[in-house]
């Protein structure tokens, strides 16, 4: 499918400057979440997570592509989309260790990320759920006649949920600035994508088939997220829409657990999965290109004080007084 | 003073929501409607008719996608528009019922505050002849037991608009559940913007000897019964408005005084809002005697005139209920067809 590119913004795009803080991202995402997960199997941290690792192109590449009155919502495994976004580290690890400092005030836990003031608005497990909400964000973007768009994220478990397709026929109906982000790891759960599928089930074919437009990205390579992302975040602009673009990725833990879950894997095989890591290849795309390895070291290890200060915060921080409870349930 | 009222003020139920949905799109930009059919000429029953034409891009007809444009509708009030959501029948609202009860009713309070959902859900429910077991199911009851879910049922046409007004106002979502017998029933309604309270039961009539509670359809024929008896017998009618929350406050202040208690439900009686206010009224210990529960039996509602002539309580039923507990003769009266299978067109006071 034919793309409009605007060359001149993907130069700057990736240029040394811009890939660089896209890789700092990327970098605080994987940092904070490994640090997160040693921290959940020490101390029995009784709250349900999901983590992104590995997926870490997909957040910033499609947020990389959006302004800070985009706005984005997500699902269950939301820490790097909110990340991504601009969120802030420590209201999330607080939310996660269920204090009252946290994002939700300890009402949320770790899969319903939220925070209006990043343009993140909000996640939820519901799956495929998120689509419409999303749909209904971009109905309000619209009605405004804002010039900004939303983008969602869901997985390809989620994308078999017929409210998926309903909401591909409503967008397009009322021609809403949709971004819909497939990050297709593989699995949903532990069924593997072939399990579940038609022999000829082709999304791309479904997508077009509502008049929207579709374009599979390598999730691994931020680049190809990034350049993919940014087209149709500018064809949304223009007052067309919706439009979906699937990532191929991998999701390098368990569906739900601080653990590394080997049982379900045929293709996406650990040292396959380190071997094309997302975060590696940037960084030797960026070694390519003259960073010094002394430059990309001092971001890492810049990353890793700024997690370890937001877990010690959030450690330290107070749970939500009990009375709080009965908080908020009406406006 | 007195108050002439004025003939063309007497409209229906139908128009009434029809004239609060118009004030309520005049008065703030950021309220919209949708739902399948709204555009049409007599759109939803009536209730949004010429409004597409006076309102151009806010009155919004949608595919028959139910979880879809509900969701959609969430979403644009999370964002901050105040939607007005119509579902003709509620077993199309239950496609929905995600974005319902796991998602606007949860949103604000998960969020840990300051993210309010203010929709409002128009849902049709309830008796309709000819349309049988999936047609016209009366889960009243359903969202009662979903915190963050405002639930309101509207008795009259003037509480049908003062309820309508205050729901698109609340920052809340709010679930307007239509009982769709009603729509035919007439009263006067001001013309001028009111709003009634969200979380009140309503004293419909004032007595000393019992307490019969009711809402929606079944409020109004508990009124005809009242009617029957007159009022030497001393009925306190209490309509229950709000089920979500229910105003325990008033119905026991009432049950207190009377100490006997008659409900009416227009469902089967398991889960009921009859057995829930009975139920309640048991554990505040303020019964004389026991407490009687009227309703349609566990059955779904069928389609035949032959067997929905005993589905729903009567008039004739209601008012032998307090003639028992008040140790009086029954009423021995054969209702008409008309009476039994056609919608009211009453006109209330």
């Amino acid at each position: 499918m034919a793309v409009t590119d605007t060359s001149r913004s993907v130069d700057e795009a990736f240029s040394q400057a811009s890939l660089l803080r896209a890789y700092e991202k990327m970098s605080l995402i994987r940092i904070a979440e490994e640090k997160i997960a040693d921290h959940y199997l020490k101390n029995k941290i009784m709250s349900f997570v999901h983590f992104y690792i590995g997926q870490e192109a997909v957040a910033v590449g499609v947020a990389e592509s959006l302004t800070k009155n985009d706005k984005m919502l997500g699902n269950h495994r939301s820490h790097g989309h909110y990340l991504a976004k601009g969120g802030d580290l420590k209201r999330m690890i607080c939310e996660l260790l269920g204090k009252k400092e946290g994002l939700g005030r300890g009402k949320s836990g770790s899969m319903h990320m939220m925070d209006r003031s990043a343009g993140f608005a909000g996640s939820t497990p519901i799956l495929g759920s998120v689509v419409p909400l999303a749909c209904g964000v971009a109905f309000a973007q619209k009605y405004r006649k804002e010039k900004n768009i939303t983008a969602v994220f869901y997985g390809d478990g989620a994308s078999e949920e017929g409210v998926v397709y309903e909401t591909m026929n409503l967008a397009g109906l009322f021609r809403l600035p949709l971004l819909m982000v497939i990050e297709n790891n593989l699995y949903s759960v532990n069924s593997p994508i072939q399990d579940r599928r038609a022999a000829g089930y082709d999304i791309g074919k479904i997508v077009e088939g509502f008049g929207a437009r579709y374009v599979r990205a390598d999730g691994l390579d931020y680049r190809d997220v990034r350049k993919k992302a940014k087209a149709f975040v500018d064809y949304l602009r223009e007052g067309n829409g919706p439009a979906v673009v699937e990532c191929i990725t991998y999701r390098h833990m368990a569906h739900s657990a601080p653990i590394f879950d080997e049982s379900c894997r045929t293709e996406d095989v650990r040292e396959k999965r380190e071997q094309k890591d997302a975060i590696k290849l940037l960084r030797s795309e960026l070694l390519a290109e003259g960073v010094t390895e002394e430059k990309i070291t001092e971001i890492e290890k810049k990353n890793v004080q700024i997690v370890e200060e937001a877990i010690l915060f959030a450690v330290k921080a107070p749970f939500p007084d009990k009375r709080t409870l009965f908080d908020d349930v009406y406006v | 003073m007195m108050y002439m009222y004025k003939a063309e003020r007497i409209i229906k139920f139908t128009e009434a929501i029809r004239e609060a949905t118009d004030q309520m799109l005049a008065e703030d930009k950021n309220v919209f409607q949708v739902g399948l059919g709204v555009t049409y000429k007599n759109g939803a029953d009536g209730t949004t008719g010429g409004l597409a034409e006076k309102y151009p891009g806010r009155v919004l007809d949608v595919p028959v996608s139910e979880h879809s444009f509900t969701g959609m509708s969430v979403g644009a009030a999370i964002a901050g528009l105040r939607p007005i959501v119509h579902h003709g029948r509620i077993e199309f609202a239950f496609l929905a019922i995600d974005q319902i009860v796991t998602q606007a009713a949860k949103w604000n309070y998960m969020f840990g505050g300051g993210n309010p959902v203010p929709i409002v859900l128009r849902i049709a429910v309830g008796r309709q002849w000819g349309n049988g077991p999936q047609h016209t199911q009366s889960p009243y009851a359903l969202f009662g037991g979903a915190p963050g879910l405002k639930v309101v049922i509207p008795s009259s046409p003037k509480m049908a608009k003062g309820l309508l007004i205050s729901a698109v106002r609340d920052p809340n979502p709010v679930i307007y559940l239509e009982p769709r017998w009603l729509y035919q029933i007439k009263q006067h309604v001001p013309a001028h913007m009111y709003s009634e309270p969200l979380d009140k039961a309503r004293i419909v009539r004032r007595g000393e000897k019992i307490t019969l509670v009711a809402y929606g359809d079944g409020l109004i024929a508990a009124l005809e019964a009242c009617d029957i008896l007159g009022a030497k017998a001393g009925v306190e009618l209490i309509d229950v408005v709000s089920i979500n929350p229910i105003d325990y406050k008033t119905i026991q202040r009432s049950v207190s005084k009377t100490g006997r208690l008659i409900c009416v439900d227009t469902s089967p009686a398991a889960f009921s809002i009859g057995s829930e206010i009975i139920a309640a009224a048991g554990k505040a210990s303020v019964l004389k005697e026991k407490a009687i529960g009227l309703s349609c039996p566990p059955a779904p509602c069928p389609t035949s005139t032959a067997l929905t002539e005993k589905y729903y309580p009567t008039k004739i039923e209601i008012a032998n209920a307090v003639l028992h507990v008040l140790r009086k003769t029954p009423i021995k009266r054969k209702l008409s067809f008309e009476e039994l299978h056609l919608a009211p067109q009453l006109t209330v006071l």
